[in-house]
């Protein structure tokens, strides 16, 4: 495809704002590829927040810079905030439910009812 | 009336068994009465009168079955409470010790607060329930919910496509955005599942419609690219901003795009994640959720359609 001929090691091509030129299945195949790896490299050293706060930030520099950068690279900037902080939002939301849980409550999130009227 | 009176308080004395034989019922006292009557009446009145009064003033046995027959109540009866019965209070202190309160007293007080306290309780708990009756039958059969509206936009071929286009034909409307980074393109592989299975099941009566919510970034070419690879019957829809702002907030729907971006600007565009199901008329059917699955879906939306008893178009200009 055309937009993509521009080598694989330059990652998707994208605008000067840092957003996807054209979003397409392969971009987004390739960005979460290169977000999982990053994640993984995270959990390797014990990272859960990457952005924000400094410490994180700093930490996940220190040890996962090289998958950050092909994360950046292969993703749209808005969406690479929009993962690391997801990732911090999913893990919260993992303990808060695995607490109540524990004590006994029951999770019922809110949602349509699937067979409506 | 004073001689009525007499006569009355003289029968009711009469009924004394002590007194019972010193009454004066001999003397015709009830003219009050019977004056009310035609003469022949009167007279028959009269003699009543005067054989009742012959039989209480001439009958010892008369009292003396009331008597007995008063003691037999007496032996059969029970108290209905079982506070002391008034009989058993002996002198006359206790009998005043007893009525110094007079009729209030803490047991008195107890029952009279509980009694208030829970009529108070089930008046304020029916005054709820038909309130809440009220709004129910109001909001019942008044008319669907407000979902959807006349729109005029442009659809990815960069042909305008109106409202009236949807007519017809069942329309899934979903809004999104081709920059969306996980839950638009999970959602439209859904919805590419979901039509394919209504068409298997019901024909070509279902119209798959996107609404970008980013009409800088969205333009014909953009959601034509985008949506081919999700399915070839997607209709993507575009348009300037406050067309495309008009079209949500007739759906209810939510939408953070900013209004002046730049060429080139990198941001993402917060919005709601439902489908909505019109139907053939334009009108808002039922809101499908992230929590459906493509099957429950498919269900749901083949269910309605089968419902529709009004004519389908089945041919399309986009098949």
């Amino acid at each position: 495809m055309g937009w993509f001929s521009s080598s694989e090691t330059d990652g998707v091509k994208k605008t000067s704002g840092g957003a996807f030129e054209k979003p397409s299945r392969t971009n987004r195949a390739k960005c979460y590829e290169a977000r999982d790896a990053f994640f993984e490299c995270l959990d390797r050293n014990n990272i859960l927040d990457s952005i924000n706060t400094k410490e994180g930030v700093a930490a996940a520099k220190k040890a996962c810079n090289e998958q950050d950068v092909v994360f950046e690279k292969n993703c749209a900037h808005s969406w690479v905030e929009y993962f690391k902080k997801q990732r911090v939002v999913n893990y919260q939301k993992e303990q808060t439910i695995k607490r109540i849980e524990a004590q006994g409550g029951e999770i019922q999130a809110p949602q349509l009812p699937t067979r409506g009227s | 009336m004073a001689t009525s009176c007499n006569c009355v308080a003289a029968a009711m004395r009469s009924l004394r068994p002590a007194a019972a034989m010193r009454l004066p019922l001999r003397s015709p006292p009830c003219r009050t009465f019977t004056s009310f009557h035609h003469s022949n009446l009167q007279r028959s009145s009269r003699t009543i009168w005067r054989q009742e009064s012959a039989r209480l003033s001439g009958s010892q046995r008369g009292t003396q079955q009331v008597q007995n027959l008063a003691n037999g109540l007496r032996g059969q009866s029970r108290p209905f409470s079982s506070s002391t019965p008034r009989q058993k209070l002996k002198t006359i202190q206790q009998v005043k010790a007893r009525n110094k309160g007079g009729p209030f007293n803490l047991t008195a007080a107890v029952l009279f607060i509980a009694t208030a306290g829970a009529l108070y309780a089930y008046f304020t708990y029916e005054k709820e329930r038909m309130a809440r009756k009220r709004i129910a039958e109001q909001t019942k059969g008044i008319g669907k919910p407000k979902v959807g509206g006349p729109f005029d936009l442009i659809d990815h071929n960069g042909n305008r496509f109106t409202s009236d286009d949807m007519m017809g034909k069942y329309a899934l409307v979903y809004f999104g955005f081709s920059h969306c980074p996980d839950i638009c393109p999970d959602e439209l592989d859904k919805m590419a599942l979901m039509y394919d299975k209504v068409v298997e099941k019901c024909g070509r009566v279902l119209l798959p419609i996107m609404i970008t919510c980013d009409p800088a970034r969205d333009t014909p070419e953009v959601l034509k690219e985008y949506l081919k690879e999700f399915h070839p019957d997607i209709i993507g829809l575009t348009g300037p901003y406050e067309k495309i702002k008009d079209v949500c907030k007739a759906y209810r729907v939510y939408f953070s795009t900013p209004p002046n971006v730049k060429p080139g600007q990198d941001y993402l565009v917060d919005h709601s994640i439902y489908f909505y199901l019109m139907d053939p008329e334009g009108d808002f059917v039922e809101a499908i959720g992230r929590n459906f699955t493509a099957d429950q879906a498919a269900k749901v939306i083949s269910d309605h359609i089968k419902d529709w008893e009004g004519p389908l178009k089945k041919k399309d200009r986009w098949a």
